[in-house]
């Protein structure tokens, strides 16, 4: 039995927390940062439905809605459909880092846990604010890449797209100094 | 005179042997079988465990290409590590049904299921189980094949209770885990395929393709239907799990008064609970 134990551990010493204090190295930590990756979807598919709504200003639900409003110019469908491309595309790589909560987890990010889900918090609340929905396709380009690289477990990659995500949350900031107030509240 | 004797020293017996067993009369572990059977029956975690894995054929056809890139890889992670997340049903589900038939009255032979135990977990970083998730496996395939292969003559509920529980929890809390995961990508699959006719019922409405519309409005009516109805298992098996837990866990507490009213009454209680949570899974 204690042999067999000790094999497992072996096995498993990359997921145990002290392997790397700091890092991404538990699963909990994995579902956390995955569950912000859905919370971002979540946001920016609130944003497009906003959009559209805001477009013929009137109340929409779905799928009954203001089905015979004025057309939106194809530029705008682009971008609409563009985000909801990136919108499901984030949403299958935190699926991908909760099959890896399930399987492996993310080694050596090497930036404390803490302020990886403080951004990404961060930029969910960006994407609800933002009143140009054009300003949010950098900041999303950001968690599209943080999240791809976060599937792979490399530290490198990681950061670059975490000091992405910061500059464009810096650059938003002096967009609007003052928040402007969300359409959504 | 011998003959006095004899009724007195009977009467004697026998109520040493009932005073052993307080005042609720004869030993009977009717509760403790029920619990069990009840638990073992529970359902709900095979099945989500399946849903879990062949999320990519349900979301496929509503993914573009770099996203269906990324979704074949979950996939293929999912596909690698089933096998795993059943294992450890099997071994609690064994458990409990081998614990109801220690509780029980009649002899058996479980012989037949050590083989369903199989080669064990995995045991490596790809299986996703944490080192004591495997640990609390291997624990309980031990005392199973223990307690079956011995045909368990002297070896009682308790012991096994008492043995067991440490692993039980742990894998139980392990089902709860997953499930906790497959709960959140279904979430994402939900969203992903919804949200998809979020946004283009309202765009497409516009370009007047009636047909198209409506039909799209039907199917976005019936898969959202069909998520609400998922969404309620997922929340069941949870509960049910929960429930499992906590009852064995209060086995384990009261060990040596599994007999007595109080804790019929709570192992009744739990019983209830499940079957009620039985019902609603498969009632639907």
């Amino acid at each position: 039995m204690t042999t067999e134990r000790n094999a497992t551990a072996t096995a498993t010493a990359s997921t145990s927390t002290e392997a790397n204090p700091g890092g991404l190295v538990n699963v909990n930590q994995v579902v956390q940062l995955a569950d912000q990756l859905s919370a971002c979807a979540d946001q920016i598919h609130e944003r497009v439905m906003l959009d559209i709504k805001a477009h013929d200003g009137r109340p929409y639900g779905p799928p009954y809605g203001s089905p015979y409003g004025p057309p939106i110019p194809e530029a705008k469908q682009a971008a609409l459909r563009a985000l909801l491309e990136d919108e499901v595309v984030l949403r299958q790589r935190a699926n991908g880092l909760y099959a890896d909560a399930a399987t492996y987890v993310v080694k050596s990010l090497g930036k404390p846990q803490a302020q990886l889900i403080a951004l990404t918090t961060d930029a969910a609340e960006k994407i609800r604010k933002i009143t140009l929905i054009g300003d949010i396709t950098g900041l999303v380009a950001g968690l599209l890449s943080l999240a791809g690289a976060a599937a792979t477990g490399q530290a490198a990659p990681i950061l670059l797209a975490l000091r992405k995500i910061e500059t464009q949350i810096t650059a938003l900031d002096e967009h609007n100094p003052q928040k402007p107030p969300s359409p959504a509240t | 005179m011998n003959i006095c004797r004899f009724p007195a020293l009977f009467l004697l017996c026998a109520s040493l042997l009932l005073g052993g067993c307080a005042s609720t009369g004869p030993i009977s572990l009717q509760e403790v079988r029920e619990f069990a059977d009840a638990s073992a029956r529970l359902g709900g975690y095979a099945e989500l465990s399946r849903r879990y894995r062949d999320t990519y054929e349900r979301e496929q056809p509503y993914l573009s290409p770099a996203a269906d890139k990324i979704a074949r890889e979950n996939d293929a992670k999912r596909r690698a590590v089933y096998d795993d997340f059943v294992s450890i049903q099997k071994s609690v589900v064994l458990y409990m049904q081998t614990l109801s038939l220690l509780a029980g009255d009649t002899r058996y032979d479980l012989s037949g299921r050590i083989d369903d135990l199989g080669n064990g977990l995995k045991a490596n970083a790809e299986s996703g189980l944490q080192q004591r998730h495997v640990a609390a496996y291997t624990g309980l395939t031990r005392l199973l094949t223990r307690v079956i292969a011995s045909s368990y003559q002297n070896r009682s509920v308790e012991t096994m209770v008492r043995d067991g529980d440490a692993d039980v929890q742990t894998l139980l809390e392990a089902m709860i885990s997953l499930t906790r995961l497959y709960y959140k990508t279904n979430e994402n699959e939900k969203k992903t395929m919804l949200g998809i006719f979020d946004v283009e019922i309202p765009l497409s409405a516009r370009n007047s393709d009636r047909m198209l519309v409506t039909l799209a409005k039907i199917h976005y009516l019936n898969k959202s239907a069909e998520y609400k109805l998922i969404d309620r298992r997922y929340d069941l098996a949870l509960q049910g799990l929960t429930k499992v837990a906590l009852g064995h866990q209060k086995m384990r507490e009261n060990l040596g008064k599994l007999s007595q009213d109080e804790v019929r009454r709570m192992l009744a209680n739990y019983c209830r609970d499940l079957h009620k949570i039985h019902e609603g899974l498969s009632g639907e």
